[in-house]
């Protein structure tokens, strides 16, 4: 079961703390969070279980963080914000890892990489509880009720953030001309 | 949640799983790594929970000691004691005899003849005086 989803697990990680290694422990911890307590539950369980623990996983990060060096993520927030706005790709150093394989296939496939790298900016920048609605819901496939337990929200909540992230991201994209 | 909205997530979840598809091979690697070790928590859990089922059950000779220390350090606990009590015995019966060597040396060096132990009217004279 890890297997499947480990990859999407970092890439959600990534998505919200936009650091290639804190994403990684997030996904390792709570890889073992899930080993560790609910090995004996039926598997039925254990996806909504790992993503209510990848969840919470990536809520601790931030906590962590803002207890740890308040005045330093302050500054760096303040950084970020006097640089090229626009420009500013948290996933960059990741995509330029794998522009090697991209640029030995077609132009096509280029193109293609170009828009995954667009959709995964977008976001990144979207709120994280819109972010984490329409990850859990539409590409981890949880129904509305999972969805729902794992962001420990309402089911009403899970369906208002769903639309609204569709809604930005299709706006974000098309701002970039992507139309889907 | 309408058709189109699920239609443009569709899309775009398919564009996300070509992304997870590409992660660099080192991230791939750190990840493999880190579901084997979630994995190898899980087995050495059951293996402990196995052996621990086993020592409660008498089921295993490790397991019954494995408590308390080896087998070896029971064993020479138990001949520590066993050797003790030996040493105990044999230097009481050395004391015994040494005694016994003592009265016969203090009876054989006092003034009195031996024969006078052996003598009916020293006995009398005994009872009489001490009254036993």
């Amino acid at each position: 079961m890890l297997a499947n989803v480990e990859r999407r697990a970092f890439k959600q990680a990534m998505f919200a703390v936009r650091d290639e290694d804190a994403a990684l422990d997030i996904v390792q911890d709570a890889m073992l969070k899930l080993t560790e307590n609910y090995s004996d539950k039926p598997a039925s369980e254990l996806p909504m279980l790992f993503q209510r623990i990848l969840q919470n996983a990536i809520h601790d990060h931030f906590r962590r963080q803002k207890v740890r060096s308040t005045w330093t993520t302050l500054l760096s927030a303040l950084g970020h914000r006097d640089d090229k706005d626009d420009d500013y790709d948290p996933l960059e150093t990741l995509q330029s890892r794998t522009d090697t394989n991209i640029s030995a296939d077609p132009a096509a496939n280029a193109e293609q990489a170009q828009t995954v790298r667009m959709i995964e900016q977008a976001l990144s920048r979207l709120p994280a509880r819109q972010r984490e609605a329409f990850l859990l819901r539409y590409w981890e496939e949880l129904d509305v009720a999972e969805t729902a337990a794992a962001m420990g929200c309402s089911e009403g909540s899970v369906k208002t953030h769903c639309s609204r992230a569709v809604r930005a991201l299709a706006e974000m994209l098309k701002a970039r001309g992507i139309t889907l | 949640m309408n058709d189109q909205e699920s239609r443009i997530a569709h899309k775009l979840t398919a564009y996300l799983d070509r992304g997870a598809a590409d992660l660099r091979s080192g991230t791939v690697y750190r990840l493999q790594q880190a579901r084997a070790a979630a994995l190898a928590g899980i087995n050495q859990a059951r293996t402990a929970g196995t052996e621990l089922a086993m020592a409660g059950a008498g089921g295993s000779t490790s397991g019954r000691f494995g408590a308390r220390g080896t087998p070896a350090r029971w064993l020479a606990a138990v001949m520590l004691i066993a050797a003790l009590g030996f040493g105990y015995q044999q230097w009481q019966a050395v004391q015994q005899v040494r005694e016994f060597e003592e009265l016969d040396l203090h009876l054989l060096a006092s003034d009195l003849p031996i024969d006078a132990y052996l003598d009916g009217g020293f006995q009398n004279w005994l009872r009489t005086t001490f009254d036993y």
